[in-house]
């Protein structure tokens, strides 16, 4: 059976957000260049028909940190979007930056992660990200490098045959109608669990997964993710830790598991649902303790030469007074 | 002298007085309640619209403190407008399509060149009567030629990253610091491979007189650019107002000289600039200047209203049992308000509409910003803005 793939993150970083990091660095942090929380989000993936070709182009599985992210409650109730929380560190030399010790940093918050698995149960670190920084504000050029840390599985999720299909081959457009309604009043939208009882679908909170089986303890869990992903065949990074999640907490139950990819951000008119559903499996899993150990994680971001290195977004062109001015005329 | 023009607009803003009568049907202007209730539509039926708060100290006061302007992100822009070629012709094709969904009758053909031939006229009206005055312009054939010769270069620096012709508009790779870990971290399987360039087949459609320098070297290539527009409401000119922040597909802002490849070249440099987004204490935004707005709505706003008209007082005689309006919207999406009845030409049917105009609504306000947001398409052609039709 073929290995999951998972398609990375990508950056998108609004123009507005190194403003405020901009006003943060020089009136609140100063010299300090301590980490500070952050939040991003990221939205269901996005495809576009192209009008010439008539093709299908499956956009960026981007996650997107704008200047709300640095808002504390910042509550982002858009439909089918999803929050991440992250660390930015913001060096002050350009020289510190590439000076950082980028494996520690990264350990650091693949620990938090992990430790948020095991002891809390809780999946909101689950896409957690690190993003360190330098920003040179004379130059208006900021330097930055993206991390999504994801646990590695040891061995790899595989997809059974049949493959990423449509969702609607494995549900009926009334079912998924309903998961999109309720799976909007659950809390935590970013993961949820799908039970079906004859035509009945019912959501709920992945935190609640023991007694949301109850009922049916030998069924297979079913767990949905908002997916930022469109590529047919490569689900989105969050699924990555959510598996890890649950293989860590629920050795015995996840020998398989039925995953839903949702990628509808509203109920499409034309009946033609994004939506993906597969069913992945661990070969024979490990032994029940073997679970709770760390596994290693990877995701640092590459840059747009396909290498694992920094990236600079040049803003002089929209911010130098200067540039600015000779544009105009 | 770009910064002093913001600040002198900025106080004519401030004094002008809020528009307070509905006129959207005689002149396109709208109020700023009708501006939310449009809003509150537009957000309704296409949820990638939402409305913001923006920054504190901006919030115009004639507005609901939580919906200052409406923003969607991400739109998709596949491929350049210069590689577009437009010719006045095609214009006019364009907006056909645009408007008009299935079979179409070839008196509405006419009818879109005329609006379209009405709104080159205002413009130049516009310009002889001194309002263009305060829009930055260029000078001459010679500016022109060297943007011209500028984008020409971008297009194919665009696709091999640094290219030394253009060393002001991408980033200097040397100034990226030399620091790449390939170590950081071990290969691995279950990651896959980032397409951040998208690889579309070729499109066979393509007429070769059409293909600008950048498709005839990398055929292949689609630079799928993605675009954060804002619509705002300017008070001065009493219409709608949009702004565009643009990525490239490494997720890089776009330069202004950039993004001015994605504008229709009669827009260009004309009434496109970059601006101080009026919600940001400090954003630049690429923005279309509204001052042709309202007149162009104004237009759009007639043919629509009238067809809109014209099939409510069909649903009446059809169906005097169940009110018309009722029906209509009841069949949601799919029933465009301005989707025409294929029979009778509108000349027609003008008359009798305007005699029964007290009993049939017409077009409501709600539509205003849908139908400005197909106006905007054809100023920004290859971004796809207008949803709408996908639906």
């Amino acid at each position: 059976m073929p290995i999951v793939q998972f398609a990375p993150f990508t950056s998108l970083v609004q123009p507005s957000f190194w403003h405020e990091l901009t006003r943060l660095k020089i009136d609140v942090l100063k010299l300090s260049d301590d980490a500070v929380p952050i939040r991003g989000s990221y939205t269901t993936g996005r495809s576009v028909v192209d009008r010439e070709s008539g093709q299908e182009i499956a956009l960026g599985c981007n996650l997107s940190v704008g200047s709300e992210s640095f808002e504390k409650d910042h509550k982002h109730d858009r439909l089918g979007s999803a929050h991440a929380s992250g660390t930015v560190k913001n060096y002050n030399t350009i020289e510190d930056f590439k000076a950082a010790d980028k494996t520690a940093l990264f350990n650091g918050e693949a620990d938090k992660i992990w430790n948020q698995i095991v002891t809390t149960r809780d999946t909101s670190l689950l896409t957690h990200f690190l993003l360190i920084t330098f920003a040179d504000l004379k130059k208006y050029k900021y330097y930055y490098w993206f991390a999504f840390p994801a646990f590695v599985s040891k061995p790899a999720w595989e997809i059974d045959e049949a493959g990423w299909t449509s969702a609607s081959t494995e549900y009926t457009p009334e079912a998924l109608a309903s998961i999109y309604t309720q799976h909007r009043n659950i809390d935590a939208p970013s993961f949820f669990l799908v039970r079906s009882s004859g035509a009945e679908v019912t959501v709920g909170t992945v935190e609640s997964l023991e007694e949301f089986y109850s009922q049916t303890p030998d069924s297979p869990i079913t767990v949905g993710f908002i997916d930022p992903s469109a590529n047919p065949t490569n689900p989105g990074w969050p699924l990555r830790n959510l598996l890890a999640y649950l293989h860590a907490l629920y050795p015995t139950k996840t020998h398989s598991v039925r995953v839903l990819c949702w990628r509808d951000a509203e109920i499409p008119s034309t009946g033609n649902w994004k939506s993906k559903f597969g069913t992945v499996s661990v070969p024979n899993t490990e032994s029940v303790e073997g679970a709770t150990t760390k596994p290693s994680a990877v995701g640092w971001e590459k840059n747009p030469q396909g290498k694992l290195g920094p990236r600079v977004a040049d803003l002089a062109p929209m911010m130098d007074p200067t540039r600015l001015a000779n544009q105009a005329v | 002298m770009q910064a002093l023009q913001s600040h002198i607009f900025a106080v004519r803003e401030y004094l002008s007085p809020v528009l307070k009568e509905s006129k959207f049907k005689e002149h396109g202007r709208i109020t700023p309640e009708e501006f939310v209730a449009a809003g509150d539509f537009l957000t309704y039926k296409f949820p990638v619209w939402t409305w913001e708060k923006g920054d504190a100290s901006k919030t115009r006061e004639y507005l609901p403190s939580d919906k200052q302007y409406l923003v969607t992100r991400g739109v998709p822009c596949l491929r350049r407008a210069t590689s577009l070629a437009y010719t006045d012709a095609d214009e006019d094709a364009e907006r056909l399509l645009s408007f008009a969904e299935g079979p179409t009758a070839s008196g509405e053909a006419d009818e879109w060149v005329e609006t379209h031939a009405g709104r080159k006229a205002t413009q130049d009206s516009a310009g002889n009567a001194g309002t263009i005055d305060d829009i930055p312009d260029l000078d001459g054939e010679k500016d022109g030629d060297a943007v011209t010769r500028g984008l020409a270069g971008l297009s194919v620096s665009g696709n091999q990253s640094a290219s030394a012709e253009v060393p002001e508009v991408t980033p200097d790779l040397d100034d990226i610091p030399d620091m790449e870990e390939e170590d950081l971290e071990d290969g691995d399987e279950a990651t896959a491979a980032i397409t951040a360039k998208p690889v579309a087949l070729v499109p066979a459609t393509l007429k070769p007189g059409v293909v600008n320098q950048a498709d005839a070297l990398n055929p292949n290539l689609l630079q799928v650019r993605t675009y954060d527009v804002m619509i705002s409401y300017d008070k001065y000119y009493q219409t709608p107002r949009v702004w565009l922040i643009g990525f490239d597909e490494n997720g890089t802002p776009l330069t202004p000289t950039q993004i001015f490849q994605d504008i229709s070249a009669d827009h260009a440099n004309k009434t496109v600039t970059i601006e101080p987004f009026i919600h940001s204490a400090s954003l630049q935004a690429a923005s279309v200047h509204p001052c042709k707005h309202a007149s162009v709505m104004k237009k759009v706003i007639e043919r629509m209203n009238n067809s809109v008209v014209e099939e409510q007082l069909a649903h009446r005689k059809l169906s005097s049992s169940t009110s018309g309006k009722d029906s209509k919207e009841k069949e949601g999406k799919k029933k465009w308000p301005f989707s025409r009845k294929s029979s009778g030409t509108g000349k027609d049917v003008v008359p009798q509409a305007g005699g029964e105009d007290e009993e049939v609504e017409g077009m409501r306000v709600d539509f205003y910003l849908v139908v400005f947001l197909k106006f905007i398409a054809s100023i920004v052609p290859t971004i796809e803005v207008d949803s709408t039709t996908s639906f």
